[in-house]
């Protein structure tokens, strides 16, 4: 979780705030939406959003869990855009499920264990595609956002069990994938 | 025989639902200890490799949005100036339509009232006029010469 910056008055240098978060909410956009551009597309909307919306920023929150809230929203609202149904299909800087483990960071492993790895690095990124919007949310600030129940409930405006009901399912699916994958 | 974690077991725990019963049985057995870091070092993986996938992207340079306070630009000032053309024009013109057609009727009042006034100087109705006209021939002055002269 990025430093908690909880005062209105921390967001007047704007140009820094996204500095600090940018790379937090495309990351999220990025995985939640599969595709490079409209990701770029939704972190500038989830920007430009919170700008003019800054001095409505009470500091109830972190910086960073009320830029992930619009982020939030804003990933809802293009999953449920039905004119953008038909696009994905034919989406062109969309991420290659193949070659989802080929971003394995090198870590000097054995070629056999890094080709496992690998494998199971894109079962989970296979794995929550097939999530529900809100699974998969949930899921990604858990594991990749590195967030706790408490900042995602804040996030999402679920409830602290109802984020725990859907990581748990997430967890399940997950899980099923990568122990195929071994 | 050792009773292994459970699939739910194991996502409760990841979930952070870690009951002593389960904190103990993951300290004794070694089995399910190696499936939960097998499946959370999987899971650092991910995360690693989401990261290296977007940290080239470098954040874009943010301009702030231009202020609301310039909200007089030019395609404004020209919408305002036709609206108040148009506000100034409605009244004149309906004026002009208005004295238009008060002229308008007093022309036809005016024709009517001469209609009337001809009407009503008449000696005789219109349909009897003709033997008005017969009435003053035969009493002219020259057809009384007339009718001395056979006396």
């Amino acid at each position: 979780m990025a430093t908690a910056v909880a005062n209105s008055s921390d967001l007047d240098d704007f140009e820094a705030v996204v500095r600090l978060y940018w790379l937090k909410i495309f990351r999220f956009a990025l995985a939640s939406l599969r595709d490079r551009h409209s990701a770029e597309s939704l972190a500038q909307d989830c920007f430009f959003k919170a700008y003019k919306a800054r001095h409505g920023f009470r500091g109830d929150a972190s910086v960073g869990t009320w830029l992930m809230q619009i982020a939030v929203n804003l990933v809802r609202d293009h999953a449920r855009d039905r004119r953008l149904q038909f696009w994905k299909r034919a989406r062109l800087t969309a991420v290659d499920l193949n070659t989802a483990g080929g971003w394995l960071p090198d870590g000097g492993a054995s070629p056999e264990v890094a080709a496992l790895a690998s494998e199971q690095v894109a079962a989970v990124w296979a794995a929550t595609e097939s999530l529900s919007e809100r699974q998969r949310t949930v899921f990604l600030l858990r594991f990749v956002e590195d967030m706790d129940l408490l900042e995602i409930a804040a996030a999402t405006g679920l409830k602290e069990g109802t984020v725990k009901a859907h990581l748990f399912r997430a967890l399940q699916a997950v899980r099923e994938r990568v122990r195929k994958a071994k | 025989m050792i009773q292994h974690l459970s699939a739910e077991q194991i996502s409760q725990w990841m979930v952070g639902d870690r009951t002593p019963q389960l904190e103990r049985h993951v300290a004794e057995c070694g089995e399910c200890r190696s499936e939960l870091e097998q499946l959370e070092s999987t899971l650092v993986q991910f995360r690693g490799a989401l990261g290296e996938w977007s940290g080239s992207a470098a954040p874009p340079a943010w301009r702030q949005p231009v202020s609301r306070s310039l909200w007089l630009s030019w395609p404004r000032l020209i919408l305002a100036a036709v609206a108040l053309l148009v506000l100034v024009a409605l009244p004149v013109s309906w004026r002009a339509r208005v004295r238009e057609r008060a002229a308008e009727t007093e022309r036809a009042d005016s024709q009517l009232l001469e209609r009337v006034d001809s009407a009503i100087s008449r000696a005789v109705p219109e349909p009897m006029e003709p033997l008005v006209n017969l009435v003053a021939w035969n009493s002219s002055p020259a057809q009384k010469n007339r009718k001395v002269e056979r006396q």
